[in-house]
């Protein structure tokens, strides 16, 4: 307690002469908690938006979700019965056309009088939905996102066709509550009401559709009472259910799990920062070496020098907790207006205490593991450095206490992150990467300076490029510090840009070889003939297929819920497109077991994609549960095939005996691949003869997950990006300690003889081969880590975006010439005298 | 007699202290004259090391003139009294100031590769045999010894084959057998290229190995006498 009582009091005189010396220390700790805090709370608001928001997200406090169908009566008594009001909505995809006009793509909600139960659709100009939807002069109207309005070049007034019935435009859907549950949509939004649909030709039997029932239910229902009531009243019905505690669960999922990706990417700017932590301290530490030694000659303990300074950085780091936790907190709250702006799901901002505590563990754990070492260095110290240089003769290792509890720190990081992030497996990835990365940067940056003192005989006769060399090669060269401090940020970066440009390069380069012009959808089985012969006899058209088209949802596997076998495999996560046929298909290729043989008309048989079938678990002979139409149909397994989605043709998870479907509703799905130029003739001839025809332009479809992608990728770019500024950071830390080096090195030279531009040119060329090096070894990580993600991840090729590459290089160069250049002027300016008199 | 390579007429320093402007150096008068030998005594704080700098542009006087080599130093900016120093001027220092992240050999040839010598490299080499430094080219100030620091600044100052040297307290961090032995260096450097030199020591016996001693005080000539 002593001992502790004198380490406070002469923590608390050290700190009176003020931060000098802290600043960078102090600077790296608020950018790191301030990334991270911020993440969290972005987080956290969107969460809690969606959480208060749930019931007008859903459009209702629960919602019962049927696939291909409208409710029996049966059920729909079930749903009156329990709510005190259901609205019934449909939702398909569909042609938009103008009568001689263009053509669109466009998701169809089909509603009734009820709808919106919660919340209010606007539009423009402001009317009522109802009044919208009745239309004028006998024609139903409808309303239009205005992307659809621009694209089909009409107005309010205008009429457009869906299926084969006319509308009246009657405006532009500025908003809807139940936006953000309606998922990936490939068209924007028409709303219209159901009834008005009647001999359109849509929603024909067999049609691919959803329907959705909303439910009002009495204030005060248990929702997880009804969902069991539901589950039960409506058993087989193969009915989804969602309710308001988790309004737009796949939003909320994907929010989670980003959030969770962009905090372990804010770990890795939070490891930079250490790493800046780290040389601060020692640089500290290293002018307080004749202090310790006096203290040390004067009697203090090895206990009392420790904990003096561990106290003063633990009263730092407190500080630089504090005003990172305002900032990264302080930044969403005061930016909330523009941040929302550019969501589209409600956010909630606030000052949360989950995300808050998230960042303060992390940092704290962090500081922890950066400053034991150098602490362990300092109580090392011994009187003896009053008149010799101890510390540098310090042993590299401290003692093994020190070594364990640095281990054991990092397992409660690895621990906490985890906790955190909820997903152990993305934690260990990137906290083996961060260390490998870390490992791999400090190894580069001992070779570079190798690279240097080899390279340094080839600069004879070029005294500014020497002289960059010597610097970097010789002794208290710089290059390990700015390597890492660079290379971390710049890596995720650099892998970010390749796996960007390979994911696009596979889309525009490879896609069109392979994949199909369109896919047709809903054609009704009197259409598919007339249609083949269309498209047969253009020579344009090289290749057609075409497949019976129903939808069913897994509901068992061996008699057991599908969800309990397969987990939250993305197969049993929905409705799944199933196809019968008789004979083996042409192109397919079985990997295990035996097609069932044509004519067969024995118990339903199903062929499951091999792939799948492997992660799921499934085996010949297993017993297979779909329900399609509410109907459910179990299928003995008999074989797997193989079934290749990266070619955007068709593949269908499961393929049954003709038998066991063929008489259920349905409709057929054909893929047509023909000449680009042949593209727009397909696409108006099949629209006009056949309107109720869905045709789906593949480029469309792609150019839209290409730009969901877009979207992740630069905001993994954003995490780097506050990486790369605590690297800067670290840098400028590095280049003021060095500055008196620099003006040293700056004023020999000058008595020598040599010009303030030559040496600012030495100086200038230092800084841009570091960062250049940095950048080259960053780009050779991106490159690895960018292969890896494309080859085992995306399972694509990979070839180097050079592009990208040249940025990540110069980016690197010009950084740290920025961090290089700001300290440069002082010593080229400096009087030599003065300054060889200091060093006297 | 020829005319002076170094010539002050009044020149003083004047250097801002935190109490106000500190005067160092007052109104100092001297010609030195071409292959002269000149030692500069005098106590500690005299100004003597400052003088040396005047001499050397490495400081600029506050008043009077200063003519090296038929250049005045106090109209000439800091490029140009660099290029002065490179072509006519070596400099050696009590602390040695060797660029501490460059070898031996590198630090003799900087000033060598500063005036575009094609040759530099094997010039340097050349110098660090002369000075008994022939194994120690590739080695770093921080791995050397006092004594072979101060052999690699005398081999670095004499490298270019200077018109003047100017020598600050050269053996002030040295023993007395190292010390002994670099004065022996200096003056066969000179004695070798035929420079003239301006040698800062708190020895008086060191000084009166010198065709000329000055001797400092308070920032003024206080004397002059000719060597024995």
């Amino acid at each position: 307690m002593t001992t502790l009582r004198l380490a406070a009091k002469l923590a608390a005189r050290e700190l009176r002469g003020g931060l000098r010396g802290f600043r960078i220390f102090l600077g790296c700790v608020i950018l790191g908690v301030a990334a991270i805090a911020a993440v969290g709370t972005v987080r956290e608001s969107i969460a809690t938006g969606l959480t208060q928001e749930g019931a007008r997200l859903l459009g209702g406090d629960a919602e019962i979700e049927l696939t291909y169908r409208f409710a029996t009566d049966p059920e729909r008594a079930w749903m009156e019965e329990t709510a005190t009001a259901v609205s019934e909505i449909a939702d398909f995809r569909s042609m938009a056309t103008v009568p001689d006009g263009p053509r669109g793509l466009t998701q169809v909600k089909a509603v009734d009088a009820a709808y919106p139960l919660v919340g209010e659709v606007t539009l423009d100009p402001p009317m009522p939905l109802a009044q919208a939807l009745a239309g004028e002069n006998g024609t139903p109207g409808l309303v239009m996102h205005p992307l659809l309005i621009d694209r089909l070049e009409i107005a309010p007034g205008d009429t457009v066709r869906l299926g084969t019935r006319d509308f009246r435009l009657m405006a532009s859907l500025t908003s809807e509550p139940d936006n953000a549950t309606a998922g990936f949509g490939l068209g924007p939004r028409t709303i219209v009401a159901t009834d008005a649909l009647e001999g359109s030709g849509l929603l024909e039997p067999g049609s691919l559709f959803s329907t959705k029932y909303r439910l009002d239910l009495p204030p005060g229902t248990p929702l997880p009472a009804v969902q069991a009531d539901a589950e039960e009243a409506l058993q087989d019905s193969g009915l989804r259910w969602r309710d308001a505690r988790n309004g737009a669960p796949g939003v909320a999922s994907f929010v989670q799990r980003l959030g969770a990706f962009l905090v372990l990417v804010g770990l890795s700017g939070l490891a930079v920062g250490g790493v800046g932590i780290s040389a601060a301290l020692r640089a500290y530490l290293a002018g307080k070496t004749q202090t310790i030694a006096t203290l040390r000659t004067l009697g203090a303990g090895q206990s009392t020098i420790f904990l003096t300074y561990f106290l003063q950085v633990g009263a730092l780091a407190a500080l630089g907790l504090i005003l990172g936790l305002a900032l990264g907190v302080g930044a969403p709250v005061l930016l909330s207006p523009l941040i929302e702006a550019q969501l589209p799901v409600p956010a909630v901002f606030a000052a949360y205490p989950a995300p808050m505590i998230e960042a303060a563990i992390y940092s704290t754990l962090t500081i922890l593991i950066f400053t034991l070492w150098p602490l362990a260095r300092a109580k090392d110290v011994h009187a003896a450095a009053l008149y010799r240089d101890a510390l540098s003769r310090a042993r590299a290792l401290p003692s093994w206490p020190f070594v364990l509890a640095t281990l054991a720190l990092l397992a409660l990081l690895l621990f906490a992150a985890a906790s955190f992030s909820g997903n152990i497996e993305l934690t260990l990835w990137t906290a083996g990467g961060i260390l490998g990365a870390l490992l791999i940067l400090a190894l580069a940056g001992l070779g570079i300076q190798t690279a240097a003192r080899a390279l340094r005989p080839a600069a004879r006769g070029r005294p500014a490029l020497g002289w960059a060399l010597a610097a970097i090669g010789g002794p208290g060269s710089t290059a390990g510090p700015v390597v890492l401090s660079l290379g971390l940020g710049l890596s995720v970066l650099a892998a970010v840009g390749q796996i960007d440009q390979n994911l696009r390069g596979a889309i525009a380069r490879d896609l069109p070889e392979q994949a199909p012009s369109f896919f047709f959808v809903d054609i009704q089985k009197d259409q598919i003939g007339p249609v083949l012969d269309r498209l047969k006899t253009d020579p344009d058209v090289s290749r057609i297929d075409q497949a019976p088209m129903l939808r069913g949802i897994i509901s068992r596997i061996n008699g057991q819920p599908a969800a309990e076998v397969a987990g939250d495999h993305w197969v049993i996560r929905g409705d799944r497109g199933i196809t019968y046929a008789d004979a083996l298909p042409s192109r397919t290729t079985i990997t295990g077991g035996d097609w069932w043989g044509e004519g067969y008309e024995g118990p339903p048989q199903v062929s499951f994609a091999a792939e799948e079938a492997l992660e799921i678990g499934l085996q010949l002979g297993d017993e297979i549960t779909v329900n399609i139409l509410g109907r459910d149909i179990t299928a003995t397994l008999t074989s797997f095939r193989e079934v290749d989605f990266s070619t955007a043709g068709m593949g269908f998870i499961m393929v049954m005996n003709q038998a066991a479907l063929e008489a259920a509703p349905h409709t057929f799905i054909a893929t047509v691949y023909a000449d680009a130029e042949a593209e727009a003739a397909i696409f108006r001839d099949l629209s006009d003869d056949y309107p109720n025809i869905t045709a789906i332009r593949v480029r469309d479809a792609i150019d839209q997950v290409s730009g969901l992608l877009a979207g992740l990728a630069s905001a993994t770019a954003w995490g780097a990006a506050a990486t790369l500024l605590t690297g800067f950071l670290v840098l400028i830390g590095a280049a003021a300690a060095d500055q008196r080096s620099r003006s040293y090195e700056a004023a020999i030279l000058k008595t020598l003889g040599a010009s303030r531009a030559r040496i600012l040119a030495g100086l200038t060329l230092r800084s841009a081969l570091l960062g250049m090096a940095a950048g080259l070894v960053a780009l050779f990580a991106g490159i690895a880590g960018g292969w890896a993600v494309s080859h085992y991840v995306m399972e694509t090729g990979f070839e180097i975006a050079w592009g990208p590459a040249v940025l990540i290089v110069v980016g690197g160069a010009g950084i740290s010439l920025l961090a290089g250049l700001a300290f440069a002027l002082g010593p080229v300016s400096a009087k030599p005298a003065r300054v060889l008199r200091a060093q006297d | 007699m020829s005319s002076p390579v170094l010539s002050l007429q009044n020149a003083s320093l004047s250097l801002e202290g935190n109490a106000g402007p500190v005067r160092i150096l007052d109104a100092i008068s001297l010609d030195v004259h071409r292959q002269e030998t000149v030692g500069l005594i005098g106590p500690s704080g005299s100004g003597k090391s400052s003088l040396l700098m005047l001499m050397g542009g490495l400081e600029q006087a506050t008043g009077g003139t200063i003519t090296a080599l038929g250049h005045d130093l106090t109209t000439m900016t800091e490029d140009q009294l660099a290029r002065l120093r490179r072509d006519h001027f070596g400099v050696v220092f009590q602390s040695f100031h060797l660029i501490p992240t460059m070898t031996a050999l590198e630090n003799v040839a900087t000033p060598l590769e500063l005036a575009g010598a094609p040759d530099a490299f094997a010039r340097a080499e050349e110098e660090l045999r002369t000075v008994g430094l022939e194994t120690r080219m590739t080695h770093y100030p921080s791995q050397l010894s006092g004594g072979e620091q101060q052999r690699v600044a005398l081999a670095r100052a004499a490298a270019p084959r200077p018109d003047i040297l100017l020598a600050d307290e050269p053996t002030g961090n040295l023993d007395s057998t190292n010390g002994a032995a670099i004065v022996d260096l200096l003056f066969g450097l000179r004695e070798r290229h035929n420079a003239t030199l301006i040698l800062v020591t708190h020895a008086p016996e060191l000084a009166h190995r010198c065709d000329r001693v000055i001797t400092l005080t308070d920032g003024r000539l206080s004397e002059t006498e000719a060597a024995a």
